[in-house]
């Protein structure tokens, strides 16, 4: 990720009142790549995004689009950016094509083939001309990306958008922002609850509690080569583990070792070696579950399912 | 939705022109008076109207220009338009103008607050276009709005006037303040619907501005439309006040200058239209501060 962040958060802060809802976050966004913003409810997540996208003025801070900031250029930096925030709200009394014709004549230059393409692309050419009104969520969500894709955005930023998808739906869904970020390089930044949704999708993973930026992690950093090794006595394995260079953790009845399978033969042999008796060898994979609720302290995260 | 409004205001006007009709065809001969006497009693009553000991200068201007009308009128055999004219109904239009405002409010007070009702404002306010932009062409469209409700109020008039009545061949007079002349009834129409769509414009403005500010279009339609029917009244309950000079109601209706129903007697075009503007920047700068700056969490 060496290249140029097309999109920068620098100090960000905002106080509602007394409160200050965001503290200071600062965060970069590159091409292609597909960031996943986590959080509990009430972590600020929706009033990030809403600074982001010029909704809502920052107390402190700016927001640095493909290098013009949206405080500043607004119009500049906001037509390189396609929005979903929440619900795609439309026009319920509009079809779904006049909705769209309506949005595009808000930006420069969309023609009507492009917004036909953008209609293929989210699968809605079979119900386009008819009222938003009869849509279901999931149609709606779809009409939300095509006018979030309408003029062909350098980033995009999407609160909650599998909401209202059927797993099929969400699939497809996923399947097609892994394309457009490889193949467009486009930033993506999704808000989400979902937590597996979130792993399946996502490059890199942002945390927010608090209104604090806790974390930021790469999605194969989660996923690396972790092995979960039982053995008796404990002691010994220890030391026999420490001992030819991998830090071991303890983990239950025995240890978590970082490394890769082509060294656990060996290290089994060494450890047969010395008299361990082993009960069980088995990769590890925490979840990104598990690891979210240890990073927020939990609890809160049940409600946030519900959501 | 507005075209629902525009069909309303035609069926209106036909059904008024149709009633006026009817009273005039029930009620006593006098509905039909030779112009002859009507320019006499003109004169007469103008005569008295003079005598009044606290008429202001425009007031006794309009008078003075009454009798000279009425007078080149009987001196030059040129009759006037019966009531029950095309042209003189074309001509009273401006009465109808409220109908105009009330539909006018109705999409203003609407226009802005129904899309932070729908949730849309955060689909339009992420648009490489500047909200300041986004407000002015909503309020363009609702002065459009106004506009093709007037021409429609005209319109819809001459054709009703034209069916129930008929064209009469009286002449309409002005008085320039030096001489008499002959003008086209359409002209005198349109000033006059022009002069009173102040009161159109200003009163839609406010809604405009309780729509952005309130978020709430039943607000901003009540308040403005209640506003509109006790505004007037209150000029009466302030008339001896010296705030009567500066409230907003006492200065809507322009055509009071020309058809000689002064709401107060000491106002001139020129202030009237000095208070009009400084109510209208101010219902304008408080519209776009607070939408420019309005954060957005619907």
């Amino acid at each position: 990720m060496a290249e140029q962040a097309i999109v920068q958060i620098k100090n960000l802060s905002k106080t509602i009142g007394k409160k200050k809802i965001i503290k200071n976050l600062s965060l970069d966004l590159h091409k292609g790549e597909i960031t996943g913003f986590l959080g509990p409810n009430g972590a600020g997540k929706t009033t990030t995004i809403r600074m982001m996208v010029g909704l809502m003025r920052p107390t402190e801070g700016e927001v640095w689009i493909d290098g013009q900031s949206v405080q500043a250029d607004f119009e500049g930096s906001i037509q390189k950016v396609g929005v979903i925030v929440e619900n795609p709200e439309m026009y319920k009394y509009m079809s779904g094509y006049k909705n769209l014709l309506h949005f595009s004549r808000m930006h420069k230059g969309i023609s009507k083939e492009r917004i036909d393409e953008v209609v293929k692309q989210v699968g809605m050419q079979n119900r386009i001309n008819e009222k938003v009104a009869s849509y279901s969520l999931g149609m709606r969500q779809r009409l939300g990306l095509a006018q979030a894709l309408l003029h062909d955005p350098k980033f995009l930023i999407l609160d909650e958008p599998t909401n209202g998808l059927d797993p099929a739906g969400i699939r497809e869904f996923r399947i097609y922002l892994q394309k457009i970020a490889k193949e467009n390089g486009v930033a993506i930044f999704v808000s989400s609850h979902l937590l597996s949704e979130i792993e399946l999708l996502c490059d890199r993973i942002a945390i927010i509690q608090n209104g604090e930026l806790i974390d930021i992690k790469n999605v194969n950093d989660l996923q690396k080569s972790r092995y979960y090794i039982q053995a008796e006595p404990l002691e010994l394995a220890g030391e026999v583990l420490t001992g030819i260079g991998f830090p071991a953790v303890l983990h239950d009845k025995g240890y978590l070792i970082d490394s890769g399978a082509e060294h656990i033969p060996g290290a089994i042999n060494l450890l047969v070696g010395a008299g361990v008796r082993i009960f069980a060898v088995q990769p590890y994979r925490e979840t990104l579950e598990s690891q979210f609720l240890e990073m927020t302290g939990g609890g809160e995260i049940a409600q946030t399912h519900t959501k | 939705m507005t075209w629902i409004m525009a069909a309303l205001l035609v069926v209106v006007v036909f059904a008024g022109i149709g009633i006026t009709k009817w009273m005039n065809s029930t009620a006593t001969e006098n509905a039909n008076e030779n112009w002859r006497d009507i320019a006499q009693a003109e004169i007469a009553n103008s005569m008295v109207m003079l005598e009044e000991p606290d008429l202001s200068e425009p007031q006794a201007d309009y008078y003075e220009g009454r009798i000279a009308i009425a007078e080149h009128r009987l001196a030059n055999d040129i009759p006037s338009f019966e009531y029950a004219s095309m042209q003189q109904q074309v001509i009273d239009t401006h009465m109808m103008m409220s109908l105009v405002t009330l539909l006018a409010v109705i999409m203003a007070g609407g226009i802005v607050a129904s899309e932070f009702s729908q949730g849309t404002i955060k689909m339009l306010l992420t648009r490489p276009v500047k909200r300041w932009k986004i407000l002015t062409s909503k309020y363009i469209t609702v002065l459009l709005f106004a506009v093709v409700l007037t021409v429609i109020l005209l319109i819809s008039t001459a054709l009703a006037g034209l069916l129930f009545f008929g064209i009469s061949d009286g002449t309409l007079l002005v008085w320039n303040g030096s001489e008499v002349s002959e003008t086209s009834f359409w002209l005198e129409a349109l000033k006059l619907a022009a002069l009173k769509f102040s009161s159109v414009w200003m009163i839609s403005t406010f809604a405009f501005m309780l729509s952005t500010v309130f978020r709430s279009s039943s607000l901003a339609i009540g308040l403005s439309i209640f506003l509109m029917f006790t505004g007037i009244q209150a000029v009466f309950l302030l008339q001896n006040y010296e705030i009567v000079k500066y409230y907003l109601f006492t200065h809507t209706d322009l055509t009071q200058f020309f058809t000689g129903n002064f709401m107060i007697s000491d106002i001139t075009i020129q202030m009237s239209i000095v208070v009009l503007a400084v109510y209208f920047l101010v219902f304008m700068a408080i519209s776009y501060w607070t939408f420019g700056r309005r954060d957005i969490t619907a």
